[in-house]
């Protein structure tokens, strides 16, 4: 990205044309049901995984035609930045296609991936998006830093900073992203894995707060990340850029982080698909980002194992993974929380299609982000371990094993099972899942063998 | 004059539809013809968007059409209440509702939902916007005579400025003049519970409550 490209961005922000935001939005509804029509995308709900690269062509050219048509809408001056054709291709030509997560032997390289692509995906863990307590904090990190198949970790966020209420833009915002950037740290120390990537420190909401959560020695570094957003749909604001800035003064990683809702601006899973991918692109030509953290959630359930949910990653995976060189991340959200099979079983739906349309696997975000401290490090080594059983899978093989997955939780997505808490679920002092915990991973893992998935490791440990 | 039957299928049909031209065109045609506006509020246009919210609450219906629909009450209404004036006759709304996502919260879809769906049951909205501050909430409470205050937040970190605003309210002396409710991810009936406030899970929910607490005696 040229060196006054933020400069540049700026500018347009405050010349772009001015628009009320309530006017952006009814524009963006009708003009996304119009590229819906004009691109032909349909929906089935018999083929959830499409083998149809003409469909996924047609996605990314719809999405692309709305980011030059839209643009950025920004919140803080009411104007669109807007970009033109030839602009918006040439920068995503230069995307970087593989980034450097983490330092020393505890790297690893995140890198685009292809439809059904061989090359494992990197997996992200920890309770990104999710509520956790200040007290089971530090031994949620560890389980999942600890798991050998996990690459990174995610600092979530613990809305208390020694039992007061975080507030957003005060002190305390400061201090408790400096403790949870800590707390990560100590976390990937604990489990032997110094040099991790850590992805963000989720509890603060303002630059302010993000930039607090570096620290060489005991927070963030530049080898590490924080999430830029977007707020749904195709709008930022000078927080948001200004993340960027601090990000290129620090050398650090910066994750575009997209919330799409299905049945929010896109409307249905067509529409859902189309916006999705004008919003990677808003975090290639805007953030200049390093990878794309695609957070899909349902309007009502606020998850994306659904049969919706699922369609809509199938397409977009394929759009970006086929038309762009950029890295996609898959955030899988659950209705479940831990201490359930039902999770399993979402998590396992989410690994499969994110892994055959050309995603890393993110994970998980169990609840829909309502219950404190229900997640650990055991649905992540799930996710882990059917992502890199999905390597072999086709399309077609994907499109007909989803639906006998989603057999096992489909009934409960309306009444979901939140499971429970991280320390009715783990030993807190051995930082180790429970007896009755693990008996459900390993059975759900059986069920998984028995329709087809082929694990690199043993099923159920001899007693 | 009672709503023609055509006039009656075809508005409803474009409040459905979420099509704000034929709606305003509609509604232009019925006042011309001499249709009473308080007619087509309370047998056209309530019913209409009553069934959207019902759509939307049980999936059939996403965002785009519950804006939609909105949108074309919107400019309808704006002929309605012209024509309502016009005539001398008066209008009253279920009640007035100032509503707003807390300082520091910019996450406003469902807040958004909220004001979409009490405006299609009658109430008169003051939509104060994303990161509104306590003091915000008090001022538009006192300007507009609010009979309700509903507050919205996502985030945990938020949470604490739904408390904080209500603490504003209870320091101002005047927490007994109005229902205070909220919702939002963040928020749960027994938090609300614990703070004395009212809630709702969801914007279809937020709409009983808010004709509940119009019909509760009050404080």
């Amino acid at each position: 990205m040229q060196s006054n490209w933020l400069v540049e961005i700026m500018k347009r922000a405050q010349s772009g044309p001015f628009i009320k935001e309530k006017d952006f939005e009814l524009k963006l509804i009708k003009r996304i049901k119009e590229l819906v029509k004009e691109y032909d995308i349909k929906y089935d709900a018999n083929d959830l995984v499409p083998a149809d690269d003409d469909m996924a062509d047609r996605v990314y050219q719809a999405g692309l035609q709305l980011f030059v048509e839209f643009g950025a809408y920004c919140q803080s001056t009411e104007r669109q930045i807007l970009f033109t054709h030839d602009e918006v291709v040439d920068i995503v030509a230069q995307a970087p296609s593989e980034v450097i997560l983490g330092m020393g032997k505890d790297a690893v390289v995140m890198r685009h991936r292809g439809v059904e692509d061989p090359v494992r995906p990197i997996v992200h863990s920890g309770p990104t998006g999710l509520p956790a307590s200040e007290e089971f904090h530090p031994q949620i990190l560890l389980s999942y830093a600890q798991e050998p198949l996990v690459d990174c970790l995610g600092a979530g966020s613990v809305a208390t900073y020694m039992g007061e209420g975080i507030i957003p833009g005060t002190p305390l915002e400061l201090l408790g992203a400096r403790r949870d950037a800590s707390v990560a740290r100590e976390a990937v120390r604990m489990a032997g894995r110094p040099g991790m990537h850590i992805n963000d420190v989720a509890v603060p909401l303002t630059c302010s707060g993000k930039m607090a959560a570096f620290d060489p020695d005991a927070g963030l570094r530049s080898c590490d990340g924080i999430l830029v957003s977007q707020m749904v749909e195709l709008k930022t604001d000078y927080d948001q850029l200004s993340r960027v800035a601090h990000l290129y003064n620090v050398g650090g990683i910066t994750v575009d982080l997209m919330t799409p809702l299905i049945g929010g601006l896109g409307g249905r899973a067509e529409g859902t698909a189309v916006v999705s991918v004008a919003d990677h692109l808003l975090g290639v030509v805007l953030y200049d980002a390093d990878y794309h953290m695609f957070s899909l959630t349902h309007l009502t359930y606020v998850n994306n194992t659904d049969p919706l949910g699922i369609w809509i990653q199938a397409m977009v995976g394929q759009a970006l993974s086929r038309n762009t060189p950029i890295i996609l991340l898959n955030d899988i959200y659950v209705v479940s929380g831990a201490g359930t099979k039902e999770l399993l079983y979402e998590c396992a739906a989410g690994a499969v299609v994110g892994t055959v349309c050309g995603f890393n696997m993110q994970g998980a975000g169990t609840t829909g982000g309502f219950n404190r401290d229900h997640f650990s490090g055991l649905e992540t080594r799930f996710i882990a371990e059917v992502s890199r059983a999905s390597l072999s899978l086709t399309r077609q093989e994907a499109s007909k094993l989803i639906p006998k997955i989603m057999k096992f939780y489909e009934d409960t997505l309306s009444e979901p099972n939140r499971g429970r808490p991280f320390n009715e679920v783990y030993d807190v002092d051995t930082v180790q899942p429970t007896a009755e915990w693990l008996d459900m991973y390993y059975s759900v893992k059986e069920d998984m063998s028995k329709l087809g998935l082929k694990f690199e490791y043993a099923p159920r440990p001899k007693a | 004059m009672s709503v023609p039957e055509s006039v009656h299928q075809r508005l409803t049909e474009a409040f459905i539809e979420g099509d704000v031209e034929v709606a305003e065109a509609i509604t232009t045609e019925a006042l011309e013809a001499g249709v009473d506006p308080l007619g087509i509020i309370n047998e056209v246009m309530v019913p209409a968007l009553t069934e959207v919210g019902n759509r939307f609450q049980t999936g059939e219906y996403f965002l785009p059409e519950l804006m939609m629909a909105g949108e074309a009450a919107e400019k309808a209404s704006k002929l309605l209440e012209d024509a309502i004036v016009a005539s001398g006759q008066a209008s009253e709304p279920l009640g007035t509702v100032v509503v707003g996502t807390v300082e520091g919260d910019v996450h406003d879809i469902g807040k958004n939902i909220v004001v979409t769906m009490l405006r299609a049951h009658g109430f008169n909205v003051v939509d104060l916007g994303r990161r509104v501050a306590p003091s915000a909430f008090t001022d538009a409470a006192k300007e507009n005579n609010a009979d309700i205050i509903g507050m919205s937040s996502l985030m945990t970190t938020t949470r604490p400025a739904i408390q904080n605003t209500v603490n504003l309210f209870e320091e101002l002396g005047i927490r007994e003049s109005y229902q205070l409710i909220a919702g939002g991810g963040s928020v749960t009936g027994d938090w609300a519970t614990e703070i004395g406030i009212g809630y709702s899970e969801d914007a279809a929910g937020a709409v009983e409550l808010c004709k509940q607490l119009m019909d509760a005696p009050s404080n």
